[in-house]
């Protein structure tokens, strides 16, 4: 168990951190090859689809051959995308590396694949537990690659600095073999095939609703993560205000992931759900209602952080406890799909009723609405293990 | 075994308190305002 988590968060703390900080180098690479920021912004939301389009993909061929060979696959795809995301010149090229082939790359190293290894081999009373450290490590990486990546293009240079991380996310091919799992022999009798497990799930009216909640988590944290700078800025607080509440994000993400994974353990995960989704809704209502200083951003980053990617743990733990470890990969690609769909709308929504209304006003409200939606959406979700009928023997 | 584990949380505190002060370098908080968030 020790290596499954060891390697898993290593895994995922690269494969997430890697990605977190590419909104650095929107300057110098439209500066260098002479596109737009559309252009770039496009090849970024065409990575966020593909991820989340391939994620049942690499979810069910993970389930199949094993999530170590996904594992290495998306590795190769991670290098891969990276350097040619270095050595586009055509902005065809560059959606093709930094959108396709990165979005594809994280379907295959991230939390869908690693969690399925995680629920296969740690006991049911500690799966929670162990995917919040995960996700902890996730979070970590996140919050700690984007100073090192300033660090790097700053030092070598936006191009070498790709290849450098290029090379970094090559690391995850030996660290896949730590999740590689002994060839399982199949018990006598009809096995229940993947069609059959994507039919159960999504005719299970809990694993729709899981859907649904993880649909708004996207859906808040991309709007608050792509809008909230200019909302700080329109209200007339500095750069160091936002960056200074990105950084406190970052931090307290690491505590609020392993916080409800470890939660999970001892309380019902529908209600850690709903927790969650009820809080961002009372900490937006505040921090829109209040009068806006750096002190209500820093507290408001402070507990949106908390609770920023904490639905990551119990969502997948409760997919695990209904449906079984052997889609989870598959099944959590799915709830992740949704989630990537929340974030489309999320980020896409915000400036669209910003032009229309001149404020971000409707969205944060929508934002509320939305979380309250989730709060309650997930009260009725029913953990308990699904009963499939055993066909009588011959 | 505690102290084990004390040592794990003080060291895991430790670096996240530096990765945070690295956020706060004048030079890091300005690249990070003008350009992360637009990608976030």
């Amino acid at each position: 168990m020790k290596q499954v988590l060891i390697c898993g968060a290593l895994i995922v703390t690269l494969s997430m951190g890697i990605r977190h900080g590419f909104g650095l180098w929107l300057q110098p690479v439209t500066m260098d090859r002479g596109w737009t920021r559309e252009t770039f912004a496009l090849a970024i939301a065409i990575q966020n689809l593909s991820w989340g389009i391939a994620g049942p993909f690499a979810g069910a061929l993970s389930d199949r051959f094993g999530a170590f060979r996904v594992l290495i696959v998306g590795a190769l795809f991670y290098a891969a995308g990276l350097i040619f995301m270095g050595l586009s010149t055509s902005a065809i090229g560059f959606m093709g590396s930094a959108g396709l082939l990165l979005g594809m790359a994280q379907s295959g190293t991230t939390y869908a694949v690693v969690y399925g290894v995680i629920g296969r081999n740690v006991a049911a009373n500690k799966r929670s537990w162990a995917m919040g450290v995960t996700a902890a490590a996730g979070s970590f990486g996140q919050f700690l690659m984007v100073p090192v990546e300033n660090g790097l293009i700053n030092g070598v240079g936006w191009q070498y600095a790709l290849f450098i991380l290029g090379l970094a996310a090559l690391a995850i091919v030996p660290l896949a073999f730590g999740l590689k799992e002994p060839a399982v022999v199949a018990p006598k009798g009809p096995q229940q095939s993947m069609k059959a497990a994507v039919r159960e799930a999504f005719s299970h009216p809990s694993f729709l609703l899981l859907m649904a909640g993880y649909f708004v988590c996207g859906f808040q944290v991309v709007f608050i993560g792509v809008h909230m700078p200019s909302y700080l800025k329109d209200h007339g607080l500095t750069p160091n205000v936002a960056t200074t509440a990105l950084a406190l994000i970052g931090l307290f993400n690491v505590f609020g992931t392993y916080a409800a994974g470890t939660l999970g353990e001892r309380l019902p995960k529908r209600y850690i759900l709903s927790a969650i989704y009820a809080l961002r809704a009372v900490a937006i209502t505040v921090f829109i209602s209040v009068p806006l200083t750096p002190w209500s951003v820093y507290v408001f980053a402070s507990v949106m952080g908390f609770l920023w990617l904490s639905t990551i743990p119990p969502t997948n733990a409760v997919i695990a406890q209904i449906f079984g470890v052997k889609y989870l990969s598959m099944l959590g690609g799915f709830v992740f799909l949704s989630h990537q769909v929340g974030s489309f709308l999320g980020a896409w929504l915000g400036g669209r009723l910003y032009n229309m209304t001149g404020s971000y006003d409707v969205v944060w409200w929508i934002a509320v609405a939305l979380g309250v939606f989730a709060a309650l959406v997930n009260l009725p979700v029913k953990e308990q293990a699904i009963v499939r009928a055993q066909p009588a023997p011959a | 075994m505690k102290l084990g584990r004390a040592l794990v949380w003080l060291a895991s505190g430790a670096v996240l308190m530096l990765v945070f002060a690295a956020y706060l370098r004048p030079d890091v908080a300005m690249t990070l305002a003008d350009q992360l968030w637009s990608c976030f």
